[in-house]
C-alpha cells in the first residue's frame, strides 16, 4: 500500500516531468496541434450525405486522444535517456512504485490537458450535444485515459533504450488500446444519444477491470525493469 | 556435460522430433484429402478445418506458453526460461500465419466473407500482433539481461490482455450482430472426422514441441557464441 | 442438393499450410547448420 512518501515523491516525479514540459510546451503544442488535424481529416473523411456526424463523432474523438496520448507518452521517459537521468533516478532509495506512479501522473496531466483542450474544439467541429452527459463523459475520459498511459508509461519505459523509440512505442501500445478504446467509443456515443445510465453500467465495468488490473500489473512490472 | 553438448543433444532430438511430426502432417493430409468424407452442405472447403483449427490451437498454446514462462522468468530469473519463452514466441509466429492465412480462405467459402471482426479472430490476429512486437522488442535490444527482462514483462502484459479483447469484441458483437450467411456452429463431427482432427491436432503438437526444441538448441547456441564462450563448462 | 465446388479454396489452404511449416522447418535447420 502506497504510503505518504510515496505518494510525496510520486508528486515530485510528477511536478519536476511537468515543470520541464511546461517550460518548452513542445510536446503539448505539438499534441493539440495534431489533435486538430486528426479532428478535422476524420470529419472530412466520410460521405457527409450518408454518414451523420453523430456517428463519426465517438470515434474521432477517441482516435485523436489514442494518438495525442502516443505523442506525449513518448516524450516521457525521452528526456531521462538524453540526460543519462535514469541512471540518477535509479541510484535514489525511492521505491520503484513512487517513480511509477510519478510518472504516469505526469502523463496523465500532459495527456489529461491536450483532452480537455480538444474537447470544446471536438464539440465546435461535431456540433455534438455534450453539456447534458459532460460529467459521464468526463468520467469516461479519466478511465480510459487511465488505463492506456499505465501501460504506455511502462512501455516507453522499455522502449526509451531501443533506437525506433517512436515507432515501437506504437507498435507495442496499440493492442492494449481495443479494450479502453472500444468501451470509450461505445460510451461516448451513448452518452452522445442521451442513453439511460443503466446502459453504460457493462463498458464502466470493463473500463474499470481494465484498469484495476493493468494499473496493478503496470507498477509491479516496473520494478522489474528498474533492477537490473 | 557441457551446455553447449546438452544444447546440440537437444537439437539433434528436437531435429528428429520434427521430421516425425512431418512425416504425421503428411500422414494427416493424405487421411484428410483422400480418406475423409466431404461435408455435404459446405463442400471439400470444411476440410481446411483439418489443418485451421490445428493451427490456431498451436498458436494459441505456443502463446500461452510465452506468457507463462514469461512470469516465472520475472520471479526465477533462470536464463533458459527466458530461451524457450521466445523460441515459443517465433514458433507462434508461423503457427499464427498458418492460421491467419487459412482461416480467411475457409470462410470466404464457408461464410461468405474473407473476414469478420468477432472476438475469436479479432484475439487470434491480436495474438499475432502480440508475438510480433515481441519478437521485435527482442530484436531492439542488444543486452542479454536487458532483452529477456523487457520481453518477459510485455510477455505478461499480453497475457492478460487476450482475455480482455475477446471479451471486449464479444460484448460489441453481441450488441452489433453482423448477419453472416451460413455459420457452422460446434456440429458434433461424426466418428471418422473427429478422428482426422484429433491426429491434426496431434501431430501439430508434436511439430511445436519439436521446432521448440530445435528454436531452444539454437537460442542457447547463439547465446553462448554471443557470450564468447564456445566451450563454456555447465 | 448439390455438393458446393469449392474444393479450390481447399486446396490453397492445404498447400499454404505446408509451405509455410516446412519453410519454418526448413529455415530452423539452416540456422542450426550454420552455427556449428
Amino acid at each position: 500500500m502506497p504510503g505518504s512518501r510515496t505518494v510525496a515523491i510520486a508528486w515530485a516525479v510528477a511536478a519536476k516531468d511537468l515543470a520541464i514540459e511546461w517550460r518548452t510546451k513542445t510536446a503539448l503544442l505539438a499534441s493539440l496541434v495534431f489533435a486538430v488535424l486528426v479532428l478535422a481529416i476524420l470529419f472530412f473523411a466520410r460521405d457527409a450525405t450518408a454518414v451523420p456526424t453523430l456517428d463519426v463523432a465517438p470515434g474521432a474523438l477517441w482516435v485523436t486522444f489514442s494518438f495525442a496520448a502516443m505523442l506525449g507518452l513518448n516524450r516521457a521517459f525521452l528526456l531521462e535517456r538524453e540526460n543519462h537521468a535514469l541512471d540518477g533516478i535509479r541510484l535514489t532509495p525511492a521505491s520503484p512504485t513512487a517513480l511509477f506512479l510519478g510518472k504516469m501522473l505526469g502523463n496523465l496531466v500532459f495527456v489529461g490537458v491536450v483532452e480537455l483542450v480538444s474537447l470544446p474544439l471536438f464539440v465546435l467541429f461535431y456540433d455534438v450535444a455534450i453539456w447534458q452527459g459532460l460529467p459521464v463523459l468526463l468520467l469516461v475520459m479519466a478511465l480510459a485515459t487511465v488505463g492506456f498511459v499505465a501501460v504506455g508509461t511502462l512501455l516507453s519505459a522499455m522502449v526509451v533504450r531501443t533506437r525506433f523509440s517512436e515507432v515501437m512505442l506504437p507498435v507495442l501500445l496499440l493492442p492494449f488500446l481495443l479494450p479502453p478504446v472500444v468501451s470509450a467509443v461505445q460510451l461516448t456515443w451513448r452518452i452522445l444519444a442521451a442513453r439511460p445510465l443503466a446502459e453504460l453500467s457493462g463498458w464502466l465495468s470493463m473500463l474499470a477491470a481494465f484498469d484495476v488490473i493493468f494499473v496493478v500489473l503496470s507498477v509491479l512490472l516496473f520494478e522489474a525493469i528498474l533492477i537490473e | 556435460m557441457t551446455r553447449l553438448e546438452r544444447a546440440r543433444r537437444t537439437a539433434r532430438r528436437g531435429t528428429i522430433l520434427t521430421a516425425v511430426a512431418l512425416a504425421g502432417l503428411a500422414a494427416v493430409y493424405v487421411r484428410a484429402l483422400a480418406f475423409t468424407p466431404i461435408e455435404r452442405f459446405q463442400g471439400p472447403a470444411q476440410k481446411i478445418f483439418y489443418v485451421h483449427a490445428p493451427a490456431a490451437w498451436a498458436a494459441l498454446l505456443a502463446f500461452t506458453i510465452t506468457g507463462v514462462l514469461s512470469v516465472l522468468y520475472l520471479l526465477l530469473r533462470d536464463r533458459r526460461l527466458d530461451v524457450v519463452a521466445a523460441s515459443s514466441a517465433e514458433v507462434g509466429v508461423a503457427f499464427s500465419v498458418v492460421m491467419l492465412t487459412t482461416g480467411p480462405i475457409w470462410g470466404k467459402p464457408i461464410w461468405g466473407t474473407w473476414w469478420t471482426w468477432d472476438a475469436r479472430l479479432t484475439s487470434t490476429l491480436f495474438i499475432f500482433l502480440l508475438f510480433t512486437g515481441y519478437l521485435v522488442l527482442r530484436g531492439a535490444l542488444g543486452d542479454r539481461e536487458v532483452r529477456a527482462t523487457y520481453s518477459a514483462v510485455l510477455g505478461v502484459l499480453a497475457l492478460v490482455l487476450v482475455p480482455f479483447i475477446h471479451v471486449t469484441v464479444y460484448w460489441f458483437r453481441t450488441l452489433h450482430p453482423e448477419p453472416i450467411v451460413a455459420k457452422p456452429g460446434a456440429p458434433s463431427l461424426p466418428g471418422v472426422m473427429l478422428v482426422t482432427l484429433l491426429s491434426s491436432l496431434a501431430v501439430f503438437t508434436l511439430l511445436y514441441v519439436g521446432f521448440i526444441m530445435q528454436r531452444y538448441a539454437l537460442g542457447v547456441v547463439r547465446e553462448a557464441r554471443e557470450e564468447g564462450d564456445l566451450d563454456a563448462g555447465a | 442438393m448439390q455438393v458446393p465446388d469449392n474444393g479450390g479454396y481447399m486446396v490453397a489452404a492445404y498447400v499454404i499450410t505446408a509451405l509455410v511449416v516446412l519453410g519454418y522447418a526448413l529455415t530452423l535447420l539452416y540456422r542450426l547448420r550454420r552455427e556449428r
